[in-house]
């Protein structure tokens, strides 16, 4: 995910901003790392640039 | 949509390269069809500024969007496969909920091409083919919830791309989008044997 992705993307849980920390990242763009909500504290993960933003409920039965 | 189910597979995905991978995939990623080609024709026509599309699937709507329009375009799909499917094809890929991660006011267009058809509940198949094909007994439990947060993330100016099918019924869906304060516009529209497909533009009536 490009980094000007934070502009759109909020925690879908409360809508609150989200903090971004990076693991791993390219010339253009974040690889690995982990987006923290700053209201609630729930974490989403972010592999092979792509952002894991479902609700952690939904996030587990989606994993199969 | 070509709904026959038979694309679905297990899609257990184990294997380790990158070609197995792509291969499972194909297999569970609604790759696209005659609603793909329609929705691309009236969002390449009609989106401007910031884009989304909901259910990017294999990413080719989105894609088209980009190249044809120059404009930044962010796919999201609740399948993982989809996802990587369409961050292949240079989308901006996130894996999400319908608008359930998106701030308000983000987006000026935002592309939609649900699970329409009407599944009996006895008979769902409960793999990805199936979340890309089904929409529910009513052929509209995907875009009820759309419907109902479509208005939060989109810019005061914005406009909502949505392909109806017949199979999903017409008026209930304008009822869906009347309630949820759009005003629609059919932008194009195509008859199959079986379904008419139709894209309405929404803007806030």
């Amino acid at each position: 995910m490009k980094e000007s992705l934070m502009d759109v993307i909020c925690c879908p849980l409360d809508k609150a901003p989200l903090e971004l920390d990076v693991d791993d990242e390219d010339d253009e763009e974040v690889l690995a790392g982990t987006l923290t909500c700053t209201e609630c504290g729930e974490t989403y993960p972010i592999e092979d640039g792509i952002p894991n933003l479902l609700p952690p409920d939904m996030r587990e039965e989606a994993a199969a | 949509m070509s709904g026959d189910g038979s694309g679905g597979g297990g899609g257990n995905g184990n294997g380790d390269g990158l070609a197995a991978r792509r291969g499972v995939d194909d297999a569970v990623v609604y790759q696209p069809a005659e609603d793909s080609g329609l929705l691309a024709e009236a969002a390449v026509a009609e989106a401007h500024g910031c884009v989304l599309e909901v259910g990017t699937g294999s990413g080719w709507v989105a894609e088209r969007i980009a190249e044809e329009r120059g404009l930044d375009v962010v796919g999201t799909d609740l399948n993982p496969h989809a996802a990587r499917q369409a961050r292949e094809r240079g989308v901006e890929a996130v894996v999400a909920d319908l608008l359930s991660p998106f701030r308000a006011d983000a987006f000026d267009t935002v592309c939609f091409n649900p699970p329409y058809l009407p599944t009996d509940p006895d008979n769902e198949w409960d793999d990805w083919m199936e979340h890309a094909l089904s929409g529910g007994e009513s052929g509209r439990e995907l875009i009820e919830p759309f419907l109902a947060d479509v208005g939060r993330a989109l810019a005061p100016d914005g406009v909502v791309l949505l392909l109806v099918s017949s199979l999903t019924g017409y008026d209930e869906v304008l009822d869906l989008v009347d309630e949820a304060g759009f005003a629609a516009e059919p932008v194009v529209e195509e008859s199959f044997p079986f379904e008419t497909l139709t894209v309405l533009a929404l803007r806030r009536a």
